[in-house]
C-alpha cells in the first residue's frame, strides 16, 4: 500500500496535469481580485471585460484569466496582476472597466505597460 | 518572509517589505475555486506528511513546541488546548473552527477563507488526526456569502480528492466537515456561546471549566479554533518548529494579520512577525497618516481593546506588550485615529457595539453597559455633569470583574484606555462643553465670518429659519435658533461660515 505521500504526490501530478489543460502554464495570465472587497469595488465589471476579451478576441488565444482571493490592498482595489513569461509580474490597481479594455489593448496585445495604473 | 511566488509578485512594494506571510500565504495568489492551484502549490502537504510520518501525539508536541497562540484574540497556547482535548476519553470529539468574525473593521478571516479555503480544511483535518476526532464544524457568520461558496466549493472538492472523508489518503483516518451557519451574533465568536449556537440553543457563553476541550459541543470534548489558527498549521508542519519560533518573540511566535482600517494611508492586511513595533506597522507598512494629519491614537483590538497614544508607538505588537499598555492584540483590528477624531466619540462608538451585542445573561453587562453609554452620550450632547467620569470607571471596573465572557469582560476597555490616556478630552467635554476635535455636534458653534458675501445659500439651507440677512450683505447665525445640524457650513462655498467648539462659561 502506498504511503498518504505517495498518493499526494500522484494527486500533485494529476493536478498539474488539470492546470496544465486549462492553461494554467500560459506565457500570458491574468489574475482579478475577486474576494468580496474586491467585487464591492467593482472587480466584477473588470472580470466581465477579460472574460468577454479572452473568449472572444482571437489574439489572445491561449491567454490564462484567473480569480485571486485578496493580498490585502484594500485602498487599491479592483487589482488585477499580467504575467508574462520572462518579465516581472505587473500590478495594476483601481482598476475599472474602462481601464480593463485599455490594458488588454496596451499592455496585453503590445507589451506596453501603463505605468501610472501600476501599484507601488 | 514570503513564498517564492509571493516574493516575485508581491516582493518589491513597500506595503510588503516587513511582512511575513504564513495564514496568508496563498492569499491574493491563487484561485481559490480551483483545489488543483492548491495542491499544486504544495497544498495538502502538511496532511499527508502527518498522516505517513507521525503519530497524533507527534502533532500535539509540534504544534506545542512551536509556540502558536491562538489567534482569535485570547492568545491561549494552541498546543496546550490540542493536548489538553487529545488526553480526554471519549467516543466522540469534535474539532471546530470559529469563523465568526465580528470585530468592526476586522476581516482578517473574511479573507482567508475567501483567498485560501483549503488551508482551513487541511489545518482542521490534521487538528483532527491530532485529537482523534472525526468530525469538524466550521461556525461561519452567514453574512460572508461569498466566503461560504467557496468554502463549500473548497470541502466538496476536498471530499472528491479523498483529504476529507474516509480514509484520507489511504490511511486509517477519516474525517468530513460540515459548515454551521451563524446569524451575526458578536457573542457568538466566545467558544462556549458558539457551542451552544451550533447545538441549536441561544448563543449565549457558560462559565468555565468545564473547558470545551473536557466538555463542548454536544457534551463532548471539543478543539476550538479561530480560522487564523488553523490557516498557521500546515506551515508549521511543513517547515517545521524550528522555522515557526525563529519568527516573533519570546512568548509570542509566529505572525499575526492585521487590519489596518481609519486614518491610515495603506488601509489594507497586513501580516507582519511578532514583536513588530506600533511606529513600524503604522509608519512603514501603513505608509503613516494621510493629509499630513498628527497620529492622535491607535485602538487594538477592536471593541474590546484600547486605544493607545503616540507615547506608546514603540509598544511591541505581542499579546504580553500589548497588555501591558492596556490594550490587547484581540483579533486583530487596528483603527488609527488622527487629531481629527474626538476620542469621547469614539469611545461610544465601541461602547454602542457592545451595549448592543450583549446578551443579557450577566446583568453588569446587559445593564452596565447601557448605563454606561447614557452617560457617554450625556457628555457628548454636552450634558456632562460633574462626576460623570468617575462614574464612568466606577461602571467599568465592574463590569470587567462582574461578566462572565469575553464580551463583558473586555465591553468597557475602550472607555477606560481613552480616559486614562484622554482624561483632559473628557474633562473639556464635560466641564467646558468643548469638543478639540471639532466632531460632538451639540458642543460645536456655526458662525458666519467676514468672507461671506451674501449669497443666501445657508439661509435658504437652514431648516428652522436661524439665518437671516439681506441679499448681498453679510449674514448672522441666530444662536438660540441654531439646531447645529451643519447645513449651513455644507452648503456655503466661499468658506464664510466657522465650525468652532471653544470652552463655554459655566453658569
Amino acid at each position: 500500500m502506498s504511503s498518504p505521500l505517495a498518493v499526494l504526490e500522484a494527486k500533485k501530478q494529476q493536478a498539474k496535469k488539470n492546470l496544465e489543460e486549462i492553461g494554467y502554464f500560459s506565457d500570458v495570465k491574468i489574475y482579478v481580485g475577486m474576494a468580496t472587497c474586491e467585487i464591492a469595488a467593482g472587480s466584477n465589471h473588470v472580470m466581465e471585460v477579460f472574460q468577454n476579451a479572452v473568449k472572444e478576441d482571437k489574439s489572445l488565444k491561449g491567454v490564462y484569466l484567473s480569480q485571486k482571493g485578496c493580498a490585502g490592498r484594500c485602498n487599491l482595489e479592483p487589482t488585477v496582476e499580467i504575467y508574462q513569461k520572462g518579465k516581472d509580474p505587473v500590478k495594476y490597481v483601481k482598476v475599472t472597466a474602462e481601464n480593463a479594455k485599455i490594458i488588454i489593448e496596451k499592455h496585453i496585445k503590445k507589451g506596453e505597460v501603463i505605468k501610472e495604473w501600476v501599484g507601488k | 518572509m514570503f513564498t517564492d511566488r509571493f516574493a516575485s509578485v508581491f516582493g518589491t512594494e513597500s506595503f510588503f517589505k516587513k511582512q511575513k506571510r504564513i495564514a496568508l500565504k496563498n492569499c491574493g495568489l491563487i484561485d481559490p475555486e480551483n483545489i488543483n492551484d492548491y495542491i499544486y502549490a504544495d497544498g495538502y502537504k502538511a496532511l499527508g506528511t502527518v498522516l505517513t510520518k507521525m503519530t497524533p501525539k507527534d502533532v500535539v508536541e509540534t504544534v506545542k513546541a512551536s509556540g502558536l497562540r491562538g489567534r482569535g484574540g485570547a492568545g491561549f497556547p494552541t498546543g496546550r488546548k490540542w493536548e489538553l482535548t487529545a488526553q480526554q476519553e471519549s467516543d466522540e470529539k469534535f474539532v471546530v473552527c470559529n469563523a465568526d468574525e465580528g470585530d468592526p473593521g476586522a476581516f482578517m478571516d473574511r479573507s482567508v477563507v475567501e483567498g485560501d479555503p483549503h488551508t482551513v480544511i487541511e489545518g482542521m483535518a490534521i487538528g483532527g488526526y491530532a485529537i482523534g476526532s472525526s468530525k469538524g464544524v466550521v461556525y461561519i457568520r452567514a453574512e460572508y456569502p461569498l466566503a461560504i461558496k467557496r468554502l463549500i466549493k473548497a470541502i466538496d472538492d476536498a471530499r472528491k480528492e479523498n483529504f476529507l472523508g474516509k480514509n484520507i489518503l489511504g490511511s486509517n483516518f477519516s474525517f468530513d466537515i460540515e459548515i454551521r451557519y451563524g446569524a451575526g451574533a458578536f457573542v457568538c465568536g466566545e467558544e462556549t456561546a458558539l457551542i451552544r449556537s451550533i447545538e441549536g440553543l441561544r448563543g449565549m457563553p457558560k462559565s468555565r471549566p468545564p473547558f470545551p476541550a473536557a466538555k463542548g459541543l454536544f457534551g463532548k470534548p471539543t478543539l476550538v479554533n479561530n480560522v487564523e489558527t488553523w490557516a498557521n498549521i500546515s506551515s508549521i508542519i511543513v517547515n517545521g518548529v524550528d522555522w515557526f519560533s525563529s519568527i516573533g518573540i519570546d512568548k509570542s511566535k509566529g505572525t499575526k494579520v492585521f487590519a489596518l482600517a481609519g486614518k491610515i494611508v495603506n488601509t489594507g492586511l497586513a501580516e507582519v512577525p511578532m514583536g513588530m513595533t506600533l511606529r513600524e506597522i503604522i509608519y512603514d507598512v501603513g505608509g503613516g497618516i494621510p493629509n499630513g494629519k498628527k497620529f492622535k491614537a491607535v485602538q487594538t483590538g477592536g471593541p474590546s481593546g484600547g486605544c493607545l497614544t503616540d507615547k506608546m508607538l514603540d509598544t511591541k505588537i505581542d499579546y504580553e506588550s500589548l497588555m501591558q499598555a492596556g490594550s490587547i492584540m484581540g483579533s486583530g483590528g487596528m483603527i488609527v485615529i488622527d487629531e481629527d477624531s474626538c476620542m469621547v466619540n469614539i469611545a461610544k462608538f465601541f461602547l454602542q457595539f457592545t451595549q448592543d451585542e450583549s446578551c443579557g445573561k450577566c446583568v453588569p453587562c446587559r445593564e452596565g453597559t447601557k448605563r454606561m453609554l447614557e452617560i457617554l452620550t450625556r457628555i457628548t450632547d454636552g450634558e456632562g455633569k460633574p462626576g460623570d467620569i468617575e462614574k464612568l470607571e466606577e461602571l467599568g471596573n465592574v463590569i470587567k470583574k462582574a461578566s462572565l465572557c469575553g464580551l463583558g469582560q473586555s465591553a468597557p476597555n475602550p472607555v477606560l484606555s481613552t480616559i486614562k490616556n484622554f482624561r483632559e478630552e473628557y474633562e473639556e467635554h464635560v466641564y467646558q462643553k468643548k469638543c478639540r476635535a471639532v466632531v460632538c455636534e451639540k458642543l460645536i458653534t456655526y458662525t458666519i465670518n467676514d468672507k461671506c458675501i451674501g449669497c443666501s445659500a445657508c439661509r435658504r439651507a437652514c431648516p428652522v429659519v436661524a439665518i437671516t440677512g439681506a441679499p448681498k450683505e453679510a449674514h448672522t447665525i441666530h444662536q438660540e435658533l441654531c439646531i447645529k445640524c451643519g447645513k449651513c457650513f455644507r452648503s456655503c462655498k466661499f468658506h464664510a461660515i466657522d465650525k468652532t467648539s471653544e470652552a463655554k462659561e459655566q453658569k
